[in-house]
């Protein structure tokens, strides 16, 4: 969050701010309150005032944490998570993309498959689960399924937006020199709509990673959501709780990395 | 023969909303010699930037003709390049990158891209920024960007549209004695537009003055100040009467314009 926020910002605001203290501060705020949380969250089943069967300790989640990375087969199951995540998401690339250009170059292709589009991209895709369960079975494939439709709409709207909002000015000044479509296609849509395709990308990440665990918690046999429901109906919140933080840190992980290279990308439009 | 001849000229447009026609320039005739450096000035709306984009071949024509070098023009050509008004430099493109833009779009093969490049960068005097983004460059520079990438393609004719329309009054002033230097060294037929009365008689042979509704020529004023040319001309006699004259023509279209609105 804190990159974008400093990037919105105008020129002057940053200058005159002074924000060199402000990231040092913020982040000793932030270190405070989470050991904090970590004192209160350790003490709280002992004085009594939380029933610590629901809320575990961090020093159990911690030795749960080790355990789960050395006994539980957790490279099994982040395996299989894993393929399922990145068949879908590769899959939703090799698809949204394309589509997304075609979509943000003809007007007549967006006027045909912009409404259903956007209906699509607003309804949960979730909710097709249950189908993608009775089509596909209740191996990877519907779980990938989910992960494919989650992933796809935001790139393919945030392409096409790249695309179709392209400035007319640059396109006009190519055209003044002669550049043919195949020219302003690839020196002027492409390099111009980057930023669009990768901000539609991180959006894709966090609902990829919905995909994976809800697909895998509605219905598996192996997979984190699957080790999830798993230690949720066995009452082991400490092990549920290491579950719970790898998928939050793989997803923040991944996130972050696509903002890095946004941020990089989009340096010039700074200004 | 002269380089540009423009006949009878005529540009229509339909307005999006009501389908309603109507014309951003009519009437128009006029020749430029080649080598002639040519302003075009008038106030906003008077269909100079329109008349420029049309002889750039970015506009379509609804009447008469345009000749470069005799031949009718059907459309952008490496004959002709176009400095335009700020933010046309590709932001992800340093000013190197830029200033190669109009050279890899011609396929040119005069030798070395970089090289060509990086002359141009030099002689618009921005040699050591040739790795800066146009973000990180002000707008004065940014418009010297702008003239490099024209040029370096070796184009017969000039256009500039308001190329210096958005920078302040000094910055403007030396890039007009900029220009000038420039323009000195093989002095390229240029159409200049602006609607800044000083910066047009400073850099023309010949100012053209335009009025609306639709656009027309009103009048064609040689210039005959001696070049090489600097800031001292602009207090010369000569170059007070100049003023004077565009001023009056100006005036008399601003208050056309408000009659309207008043009537309006």
């Amino acid at each position: 969050m804190r990159s974008a926020e400093m990037t919105a910002e105008p020129a002057e605001a940053r200058q005159l701010s002074f924000s060199f203290l402000r990231p040092s501060r913020s982040a000793a705020i932030g270190t405070v309150a989470v050991i904090a949380f970590l004192v209160l969250w350790q003490i709280a089943p002992g004085m009594g005032w939380v029933n610590g069967r629901f809320t575990s300790r961090p020093t159990e989640v911690f030795l749960a944490a080790i355990d789960v990375f050395k006994n539980d087969n957790f490279l099994f199951h982040a395996r299989i998570s894993l393929t399922e995540f990145f068949a879908g998401f590769i899959l939703a690339i090799v698809v949204s993309i394309p589509l997304g250009v075609l979509l943000g170059t003809s007007k007549i292709a967006r006027y045909l498959i912009d409404p259903p589009l956007m209906a699509l991209y607003i309804a949960p895709t979730l909710v097709l689960l249950p189908i993608m369960v009775i089509w596909l079975g209740i191996d990877m494939a519907p779980k990938i399924a989910v992960v494919f439709l989650g992933a796809v709409f935001p790139i393919v709207l945030n392409t096409m937006a790249g695309m179709s909002e392209a400035d007319p000015r640059f396109l006009r000044m190519a055209r003044s020199f002669g550049a043919s479509k195949f020219d302003i296609f690839t020196r002027v849509l492409v390099p111009g709509s980057l930023p669009a395709l990768l901000t539609g990308l991180r959006l894709a990440v966090g609902r990829a990673v919905l995909g994976v665990i809800v697909g895998e918690l509605f219905v598996s046999q192996a997979g984190i959501g699957y080790q999830l429901n798993l230690y949720g109906s066995a009452m082991r919140i400490d092990r549920l709780l290491v579950y719970a933080l790898i998928v939050s840190a793989f997803g923040y992980t991944l996130t972050v990395l696509v903002r890095s290279v946004e941020n990089k990308v989009r340096d010039w439009r700074s200004k | 023969m002269a380089q540009i001849e423009i006949r009878d000229l005529g540009i229509d447009y339909r307005k999006p909303k009501s389908n309603e026609v109507f014309s951003a320039v009519d009437n128009v005739a006029l020749s430029v010699e080649k080598g002639e450096f040519v302003t075009i000035v008038g106030s906003s709306g008077c269909g100079k930037s329109t008349l420029l984009m049309a002889v750039a071949g970015l506009v379509s024509l609804t009447r008469g003709s345009i000749q470069i070098d005799g031949k009718q023009i059907s459309g952008p050509g490496p004959d002709r390049a176009v400095v335009f008004q700020e933010a046309s430099l590709l932001p992800w493109r340093s000013v190197r990158g830029n200033v190669k833009f109009g050279l890899e779009m011609q396929r040119w093969n005069g030798g070395d891209l970089n090289e060509r490049a990086m002359q141009m960068i030099r002689l618009v005097g921005l040699g050591r920024f040739s790795d800066y983004h146009p973000h990180q460059l002000s707008g004065g520079m940014r418009q010297r960007v702008n003239i490099a990438r024209a040029l370096a393609v070796d184009p017969q004719v000039l256009l500039m549209d308001e190329p210096f329309g958005a920078l302040d009054a000094q910055t403007r002033e030396i890039m007009g004695t900029e220009l000038l230097r420039i323009w000195e060294r093989d002095k390229k037929t240029a159409l200049f537009v602006t609607h800044d009365i000083d910066e047009a008689i400073f850099l023309a042979d010949k100012i053209v003055v335009m009025g609306r509704n639709p656009g027309h020529i009103k009048e064609v004023i040689k210039v005959d100040l001696p070049r090489p040319r600097n800031e001292a001309i602009l207090d010369s006699e000569d170059f007070h009467e100049l003023r004077k004259r565009l001023r009056a023509h100006l005036a008399e279209d601003m208050s056309s314009m408000q009659l309207v609105q008043e009537v309006a």
